[in-house]
């Protein structure tokens, strides 16, 4: 355990330092506080994995158990088929998809343009997009949904795929990161006569690997969770997507005959675990996004 | 004399030509991401400004009625307390979320056991976001004496909560949920950027005798401090936004103890259909937030690290 303390050679600490043994001491506390802080992230999530399986006598018995008598993977299928959860599934992934798609074109463009390509007037524009980057999107929600309405996209996927087109934060990230790779790149594909388009796909894009991966999964979390837009836009049941339609069964709960609080947890846990198989298919690109300030020349 | 003419690098339509020529390709690569933007952002803003100053019948204006929204607004005892909460929501927000990822990502920065697993569980929390998180918070927060918590408390020997329905607990314990969900992205971002300090800083730092403390008080910190900086704004940004926690947890309540300012917007506008109020709501909502950040802006933006100017000229000697 120790040798790797001993070859640590940057960071504020280092294999120097750990020849104290205050510092050594210092370590493992850092090492005891990173523990509880992980615990703190994962316990809510198991107590809920753990608690679904509850039936409902379990849920509201005195004196409190943490574990149910059994756990009774029946009753995941039992409540799946009930809802039939398959569609609201393919409607998120559908979303979701999109949504990552606009995001990174979108605002991968943009901020190539703002970064690099600067034509003239690009200022003002920028100006705008950093203006509005203050202001909460919900804040005008009701001309939102109005000029939704009025374009016919009431009930359709499009505005909760382009929504995301437009999102300063991502916008920014791209343009930072931009901005920090050499520029002696573009001049190269300049010299090329490499069209600004172009340059875009076959310069930029490939050496934005681990920002696009970090843009994608944060769009990718951010449309599996997005509630308020999908909620006003999707009408149709068969439409709704995951989180809108377990909002719908928590706010009619009891008025589903036989849909209670054991079997919402359960659905709980249902639309929760899709976002921990993402998150462990995508570890890799989820640890390159803390590398991505590392890329440098 | 045509020649001559052609070549006349001072007139209008050469100008045009020339700014027309270099910049076409430019402006339209702007084009979809600008047209994305009006559509989502601006237009919508700029219809919630003169909708507030419109009388409405649904959600279409049947005309200008001056300041009537607002005199409205401010006269309903529900937005005072929304007011009031959002900065109780903010001052919270810092006392409990500020410092929390700023800390754990300079600690991640420094662990060497088991790193990409310390990464990947203090970042399981926002991959999980949504509804289902913030109606499972809910549940966890049951105020019957024998859930879970409270059988917690009552462990541990201190008197059973009521938790959300405690109107002075209700915005705290939002505000810990909101940390909860969001801390483990913020760190993330402190991680990169403190991995992206050359290490030959530190090196001259150590050089010149400056113990852990020092390090970390003049080359760390002011490495990091535009990013501080960055995601202290946006965080009160995001506080602002509150919204889904009270509409999920509390529904605004206890008797408004929670209620924030979007939600009230959001029920002026799909509760009371009254579309007018709600867009003055928005309005005074943005006009607070521009004034923050600016003031913020001022206050942040000048000085230039000179202390971490110091270790750069350090580390370029170091270097040669």
């Amino acid at each position: 355990m120790l040798k790797r303390l001993k070859s640590k050679s940057s960071g504020i600490l280092t294999a120097a330092d750990y020849k104290k043994v205050g510092f050594r001491i210092v370590y493992w506390i850092i090492f005891f506080i990173l523990s509880v802080a992980v615990l703190t992230a994962l316990t809510p999530v198991l107590w809920l994995f753990i608690s679904s399986f509850k039936n409902a006598e379990e849920l509201t018995a005195t004196p409190y158990h943490l574990f149910p008598e059994a756990f009774n993977f029946n009753k995941l299928a039992e409540v799946w088929q009930m809802l039939n959860f398959w569609q609201y599934f393919l409607n998120t992934i559908i979303v979701v998809v999109g949504a990552v798609l606009c995001s990174v074109v979108f605002n991968g463009l943009l901020a190539y343009v703002f970064a690099i390509v600067k034509p003239k007037g690009y200022k003002i524009f920028y100006g705008l997009v950093m203006a509005s980057y203050m202001i909460p999107a919900l804040m005008s929600i009701v001309p939102l949904y109005k000029q939704i309405i009025d374009f016919g996209l009431i009930n359709t996927y499009i505005p909760l795929w382009f929504m995301f087109g437009a999102n300063a934060y991502y916008l920014i990230m791209f343009k930072n990161y931009f901005e920090s790779l050499p520029k002696a790149l573009f001049e190269a594909a300049e010299m090329d006569r490499c069209g600004k388009f172009k340059a875009f796909f076959k310069v930029v894009i490939p050496m934005s690997r681990p920002i696009i991966g970090v843009v994608a999964i944060f769009t990718m979390t951010a449309a599996w969770s997005d509630f308020l837009l999908p909620y006003l836009v999707l009408n149709d049941d068969s439409m709704m997507t995951v989180m809108v339609k377990i909002y719908n069964l928590q706010s009619t709960m009891g008025t589903v005959q036989g849909f209670g609080p054991d079997k919402l947890l359960m659905i709980l846990t249902i639309s929760i675990l899709p976002q921990i198989v993402i998150f462990a298919l995508f570890q890799k690109q989820i640890t390159g996004s803390s590398a991505v300030g590392a890329v440098k020349e | 004399m045509k020649k001559e003419k052609l070549y006349d690098r001072s007139s209008v339509s050469y100008k045009a030509k020339r700014l027309f020529k270099r910049n076409w390709s430019g402006w339209l690569l702007m084009l979809p991401g600008l047209l994305l933007f009006l559509f989502f952002v601006w237009a919508p803003l700029a219809q919630n400004v003169i909708l507030s100053f419109n009388e409405t019948k649904g959600f279409e204006s049947v005309g200008f009625n001056n300041f009537d929204n607002y005199i409205r607004v401010f006269n309903d005892p529900m937005f005072t307390k929304a007011l009031a909460n959002t900065f109780k929501y903010i001052l919270w927000s810092i006392i409990i979320g500020f410092l929390v990822p700023i800390f754990l990502g300079l600690l991640l920065s420094e662990v060497v056991h088991f790193k990409p697993f310390f990464r990947l569980g203090i970042y399981f929390p926002s991959i999980v976001s949504g509804i289902a998180v913030v109606i499972m918070w809910s549940y966890l927060f049951d105020p019957n004496p024998g859930a879970v918590l409270n059988q917690l408390l009552t462990a541990l020997g201190i008197p059973v909560s009521q938790f959300l329905s405690n109107p002075s607990l209700t915005i705290p314990l939002i505000v810990v949920t909101m940390t909860w969900r969001g801390a483990g992205g913020t760190v993330l971002v402190y991680l990169s950027a403190l991995q992206n300090i050359d290490n030959s800083q530190y090196e001259a730092a150590r050089m010149d005798g400056a113990g852990a403390l020092s390090r970390v008080l003049h080359v760390t910190l002011p490495h990091i401090m535009p990013t501080i900086r960055m995601l202290f704004i946006l965080q009160i940004i995001s506080v602002f936004q509150v919204f889904y926690e009270p509409l999920v947890m509390t529904s605004g309540g206890p008797d408004g103890a929670s209620i924030s300012l979007l939600l009230l917007s959001y029920r002026y506008a799909f509760e009371s259909f009254d579309a007018g109020a709600s867009a003055a709501t928005g309005v005074i909502l943005a006009v607070i937030i521009i004034i923050l950040t600016v003031i913020y802006l001022r206050i942040s933006m000048p000085k230039k690290d000179k202390v971490s100017n110091k270790w750069r000229r350090y580390a370029e000697k170091v270097k040669k």
